[in-house]
This record gives C-alpha cells, structure tokens and sequence, in this order.
C-alpha cells in the first residue's frame, strides 16, 4: 500500500509541475504603444488629484488617441477601450494582492474597471459616479486599447512612469450603520443576561434546595436525639 | 451489595470537593440506597432508566450515532455541535478576508496578525478550561464560554481599524476552549474502552467547522448583497449569524444539558472512584516527562497547520487563481470538511497498526502520516494549476487531519496519573505551533503566500523527525527495540514511593494491565487481562 501511495504522490507532482498556464500580454511590450493620452478630474473641484468620495464624487474620463500617432496606422487593429482605476504604488505596499506583475493576466494593479467604450481616434469622455465598493486607497486611471477579442494593444495612463503625479485619493464607506451597532448591542446584552439570568436562576434553586436540607437534617437529628433519650430512659441509664 | 454500601461509605469521606455542603451528600446517600433497592437496571438520581447499556458509573459503553437520547448522546450531540460552532465563528473571518482587507485597508502584516490572534486566545483558554470543568462542570464550562465569546462575534460587525479587528479576533478565538470541555464531557459520559472513539468523532466533527465556515460566510455574504447592500456592510451582516447561533447553542446546553449521566454536578456529588490527586504532583510528573514536549511540538504541525491553513486557504485561493469569493469559499471549505473522516481514521489506522506492532507501530504510522502531509504541503506551494492544487489539498488535508487523530492515539499511552495535563499541553501546543507557523511564514510581504505553504511544508517534514526520539522502555521506540522494563514498571513509576506505601498507584497497575496490548503481536495470551478478574473484585 506505500508503493501505492509513493506513486500517487509522485504522480501528482509531476501533474503540480506541469502547470499549464497561458501567459497574457506583457506590459513591458506595451511600453513602446503607450499611444494614449489620458486625463481624469474630479468633478466637483475639476482638478487632476486630490481627494473623492466614494457614493457622491464623480470621475471625470477623458481619453485620446495622442497628436504624435495620428495618421500612423498604429491604432488600426484597436476596436475598444477599456477605463480602469488603478493603484498607486502607495497603496500596494505589502498587500501582495495588489502586487504589479509584467504578466498582464497575472497584474492586479488595476482591478477595478470602471467602463469600456468604442474606440475612435479622437477619443471620449465619460463621468464615472465612484462605487461604494471602492476601496478607500490613491488610484491613477489607465485605458487599455483592446482589440476584438479584449487582448491589450496599447494604453495610456494619467500619471506618469513612476507613478506619482495625478493621484486620486478616494475616500471610502466604512460600511457602519447605526442599526447595525445597536443590532450588537441588543444580541451581546442578551447573550450575557441570559447567562447571567441562568446561574442566578439555578443559584436560587440550589439555596432553596441547601436550605430544605438543612431544615430535613437538623429534623432528623433532633428525632434521633429524642430517640436515643427514650431508649435510654427505657432501659434506665437516664 | 454489600460492595455498593462501602463505595458509598467511601464516597462519603474521600470525595469531598469542597464546594457542596457536606449535608447535601448524606441525603443523596440515602436516596440512591433506596433506589438500588427497588430496581435491578441501572437509574439515574431521578429513577429514569438509561438507554444505552452503561457500566458501573453510569457511563455508556456503546454509542449509537442516530439516537439523540438523554444523556449520553444528548450529550455527544450537544458537545460536538458547540465545539463545531465555535470553531466556526473563530474561522468566520478568513473566507470574508478579501472583502475585510479592502474595508479596513488592511496589509498583509494586519491579515497575519488577526490570524495569529485567532488562535492565540485559546492557548490560555484551553489550559484554563480544564480546572474550571473540574470545578463547575463541563456543562457551565461550555455555555458560559460561548455566551461570553458571542458579543465578540457581535462585535465584528462594528470594527473599523486594524486594532479593533486583531481584538476582536482575539477574543473571540478564546471560544476554542470549548474542545477541552467537549473531550471532559465525553470522558464523563462514555466508558474508557469507547471513549477513544467518541472523543475522536467529536473532535474531528468540531474541527468541521473550520470548513463549514469558509462555505457558508461567502454565501451568506453572497445572500445580503443579493438583497441590496453595499459590500462593506454585507460582510458585517454575515456575522451575526455565527453570533445567533452561539448564544442560541450557549442556552439549549444550559437547558438541557448535564454535566453526568446521573445529573448535574449541584444536584449530585461527584463519584468516588477518582482518587483525589495532588495537582503539584500531577502536573510535575507531566512537566518531567520528555514525550509530553515532543508531542506537543509534533501536534503544532498537525493541528497547528489545519489551524493555519483554515485562516489562509480562502484567500490563497482568491488570490492566486482569481476566483470569486464563493467559489474559494467552497474550495477552502472541503480542507476542513475533510475532518469528517480523516480524523476519526487517523485514530482507527493508529489503533490498527497498535494490534501487529503495538506502539512501535502507533510511532512509525504517526511519522509516516505527518511527513507525507509535509511532502503534500510542499507539493501544494508548487502546484500552479487550480485542478492540481484542489487535488493536492485535498490529499493533504487528510494526512494532515488523520496525523491530529493518530497523536490522540498515543497520547493516553504516555501518562496515566497526568492524562489531563499533557492532553492539555498537547492541544496548546497545537496553537503555538499555528501561531509560530503564521508569524514566520505568513506576515511578511518577502515571501508570497505560495512560498510560505512550501516552506510550512519542510518545516513539518523537519519537525516531525522528533518522534525518532521518543522510547518507552517497555514498547520501545522507533528503532529502538523494548528493554526488560514492563508497563508496571513504566506506570508505577509515576508514582513516588510514599504514595504507592498508601496504595494510590494501584488504579494506574489496572491500566498498566490493559496496556500490555500496546505490545502488539508480542503478548502472549496468558498476559491479557482477563473480565473474570473484575467481577470477583
């Protein structure tokens, strides 16, 4: 049966080596179409950075094909875009999963996807309301020119190569309510009541039950006692 | 009958626990003689008959799995379902972690943090619960246990900060005391030569909850956010149905539980037949016993890594293979689900091995069991494809689990007068070794968390080895053969010589007897006890 077991677990080692995984799109390749220009505002104050609710604020998206590639052909094969937020590195720091990664298919920087729209050379904007699942972190926008089957062609970003201009800080729900806190009270102040009510309950009753054995053994004894008197009596001691 | 009047007698005198008025017991004295006389099957204090067959304590001697009949497997039940819900809340966390993390802004370091202070509260709790079940009972244990660990559960739902949410774990991991009094109950309600079997099933039940956990949360979470709220107040939600259900469990055992199968510790005295021990004494004898360490190090990387794995394996999932919650969760769920067989088997495989070659043979299935689970877990960290990875975990969580219930299988072995304590220290050391393996390999960002599940991997395989030193001089070790020593010898010796003058080491001779089956093939008929013996007693 180890022979067995050897050979199971042998086996299914080479099966974990083996790991068929299909690499996505490198980013490093998409260094040289970075053929995007991208800015994003915050609508109520119509700057490039600072601070946005999540629920009220909204992001506004504009994207373009950039002046310097018009006319080359570079964007025939781009049929759509897709808008994500990104984070900043600020925010990646020892949360492995946000990590950055060459593998495109692998990358967690941006994991939120706000909107994907038709691609055209002269570009788009959208208004983006901030959901209240966003994390509470500082984000940059990126737009990936995909083609037809969603494979990264090309992207632009709204900040720059080490990522530090243009961040948006985006300050998130908590996810407390009132009801909710004094739903917890009401169950914890239950829980330890009843407990509490419990022992006191079976305190008493242990009282009362200590108390008629009192009564019942200092009975019992008076009666021996008189017993032991009459018989004593009987056979004249006493 | 006669022998029922001085047991009485006995009980009487020798019993005294100090916290009944001495009153009480003579009364009950004379109540249970009046019983005894009037029907021949065994009753309990009340007069009610028992139904399952019991021995002379009233404990049963057989366990009928199906039947929910008082006491004894009302007990059994109430026991495992408490210890299982308490594990669930303890783990109720971890499935829910991509969702917390991004809530509470938490990092890596944080997530590690909570996990080891989930399992850190219990190291002291556990040590604790065994004197207060001695002292109050298993049943008060439990209950006040769980009623005073729910409004922690209670509390998750308020958390905001890193601080508040390591807290709160913390506090509500001291709930995974309830396995001591779920092993007490069980031992007070199940005669020794089953009690193995009934500690062992409810334990690797409980353990269940680990795995129930990481299912239900994520599809109780689903649930809220399919009504209509926002994520970060579903996850919030979520808790309090472990919080319910605790509380709900903390009353029925209140309720309708009882500490014996006679009764309840206030209405009865406690049996006689327990001699009353020194705990200086006792808890030395374990202290300079060398194997009590050597397991409770081994039992950290067995239990330690479930522990562990049951904080991490939701969010590995999540992570490295881009699932979505609930389908992590169900992933995550069946390492723990697993307990359902694997633990009880482990026992059953080590009980098995015990027939041919005795402890030898309960060591060797112990090694080979724990290193193959480390090889497992190596395998586990390499493994980049989702279908290899749920097969490799799947294999490893039973070498894992079925490693827990073989440990169990020797432990009894080691001491008869210090039992308690070095199943205590053993189950503690279970959590240091989750904390240990969470600190080193889990907290910091430099390694991924693939590389820490293979690194968990060597350390078991590494750590594991010391089971090559452990030798009883009457079985012998693994590869040391038995010397002329017998298990009188071994047995009595953790008596001093005073106390065996006063006759107080002849319980553990009986035991010593019994024990000769741990010879394996080697016991001669002859030697193995025979029922005759008992009876003319």
């Amino acid at each position: 049966m180890s022979a067995m077991k050897i050979a199971l677990v042998l086996s299914v080692a080479l099966l974990a080596l083996v790991s068929v995984a299909e690499a996505g799109v490198s980013f490093k390749s998409l260094n040289s179409s970075k053929t995007l220009t991208v800015q994003a505002k915050i609508q109520a104050t119509n700057l490039t950075s600072g601070q946005a609710h999540v629920g009220t604020d909204h992001l506004v998206i504009s994207w373009a094909l950039n002046s310097s590639f018009d006319g080359t052909g570079k964007d025939a094969s781009y049929v759509n875009v897709k808008i994500k937020l990104c984070y900043a590195p600020v925010s990646q720091t020892d949360r492995g999963w946000r990590k950055t990664k060459d593998d495109l298919e692998k990358d967690k920087t941006c994991s939120k996807g706000i909107t994907q729209q038709k691609y055209v050379p002269t570009g788009n904007t959208t208004i983006w309301r901030i959901t209240k699942d966003v994390p509470g972190a500082v984000y940059f926008v990126r737009v990936y020119a995909v083609d037809a089957l969603g494979t990264q062609l090309a992207f632009g970003q709204t900040t720059d190569k080490t990522k530090t201009t243009n961040l948006i800080q985006i300050v998130p729900i908590s996810g407390r309510h009132v009801s909710i806190d004094i739903a917890a009270a009401v169950f914890s102040v239950f829980s330890v009541g009843s407990l509490m009510g419990f022992l006191s309950l079976e305190a008493i009753k242990q009282r009362k039950a200590n108390s008629k054995a009192i009564f019942s053994f200092f009975r019992a004894a008076f009666t021996d006692i008189i017993r032991g008197q009459s018989m004593l009596r009987e056979i004249k001691i006493i | 009958m006669a022998s029922r009047k001085s047991n009485e007698s006995e009980r009487e005198v020798g019993s005294s626990t100090g916290h009944e008025p001495v009153f009480v017991m003579s009364m009950e004295t004379l109540g249970e003689e009046k019983n005894s006389n009037t029907s021949s099957e065994p009753t309990d204090i009340r007069g009610r008959k028992f139904p399952l067959p019991v021995d002379s304590e009233h404990k049963a001697k057989t366990i009928k799995i199906y039947s929910f009949a008082a006491p004894h497997m009302q007990t059994f039940h109430l026991s495992w379902f408490s210890f299982m819900i308490c594990f669930f809340s303890t783990f109720a966390a971890p499935p829910l972690m991509p969702v917390i993390r991004d809530n509470l802004n938490l990092t890596k370091a944080d997530v590690g943090n909570s996990g080891i202070a989930s399992v850190s509260g219990s190291i002291i709790s556990r040590l604790l619960m065994g004197t207060i079940c001695d002292l109050v009972g298993p049943r008060y244990g439990c209950a006040i246990l769980m009623m005073l660990t729910a409004p922690a559960v209670f509390c998750m739902p308020l958390v905001s900060t890193v601080t508040g949410f390591i807290l709160v774990r913390f506090c509500i991991g001291f709930a995974l005391a309830t396995f001591v009094s779920c092993q007490f109950w069980m031992s007070s309600m199940f005669n020794s030569k089953i009690v193995g079997l009934a500690n062992g099933t409810a334990a690797g039940w409980g353990n269940l909850g680990g795995g129930i956990t990481q299912l239900v949360m994520p599809l109780v979470y689903g649930l809220i956010r399919h009504i209509g709220a926002e994520n970060y107040t579903a996850w919030r939600l979520a808790f309090f149905v472990p919080g319910v259900i605790q509380t709900f469990m903390g009353l029925l055992v209140l309720t309708v539980g009882q500490d014996l199968p006679d009764g309840n510790y206030a209405e009865l005295k406690r049996s006689g037949d327990k001699v009353k021990d020194s705990f200086q004494r006792v808890l030395w004898n374990a202290v300079s016993n060398y194997r009590m360490y050597i397991f409770a190090l081994t039992y950290g990387y067995c239990f330690g890594v479930e522990l562990t794995v049951d904080n991490i394996i939701a969010e590995y999932f999540y992570d490295r293979f881009d699932l979505n919650l609930q389908t992590a969760g169900i992933i995550a769920s069946t390492f723990g689900l697993m307990n359902i067989v694997a633990r009880p088997l482990g026992g059953v495989l080590s009980d098995l091995v015990a027939r041919r070659f005795g402890m030898r043979g309960r060591l060797w299935n112990l090694w080979i069991i724990q290193t193959l689970g480390g090889v497992l877990c190596i395998v586990l960290g390499i493994s980049g494809n989702l279908t290899s990875a749920i097969v490799v975990m799947l294999i490893f969580s039973f070498f894992v689990q079925a490693a827990c219930g073989a440990t169990f299988g020797i432990i009894p072995f080691i001491s008869r007068r210090s039992l308690g304590v070095i199943s205590g220290a053993t189950g503690a050391g279970g959590n240091v070794g989750a904390v240990v393996t969470q600190a080193l390999f889990f907290m910091k960002s430099t390694y991924s968390t693939e590389k820490g599940i293979l690194l968990m991997g060597v350390m078991m395989v590494c750590v594991t080895m010391v089971i090559f030193l452990v030798y009883f001089p009457q079985w012998g070790g693994m590869l040391c053969p038995e010397s002329k020593a017998t298990e009188e010898d071994y047995y009595k010796s953790e008596w001093d010589e005073l106390e065996q003058t006063r006759g107080l080491h002849l319980a553990s001779l009986k035991f010593a007897e019994n024990a000769k089956s741990e010879r394996g093939r080697r016991v001669a008929p002859a030697l193995v006890s025979s029922p005759e013996h008992e009876i003319r007693v």
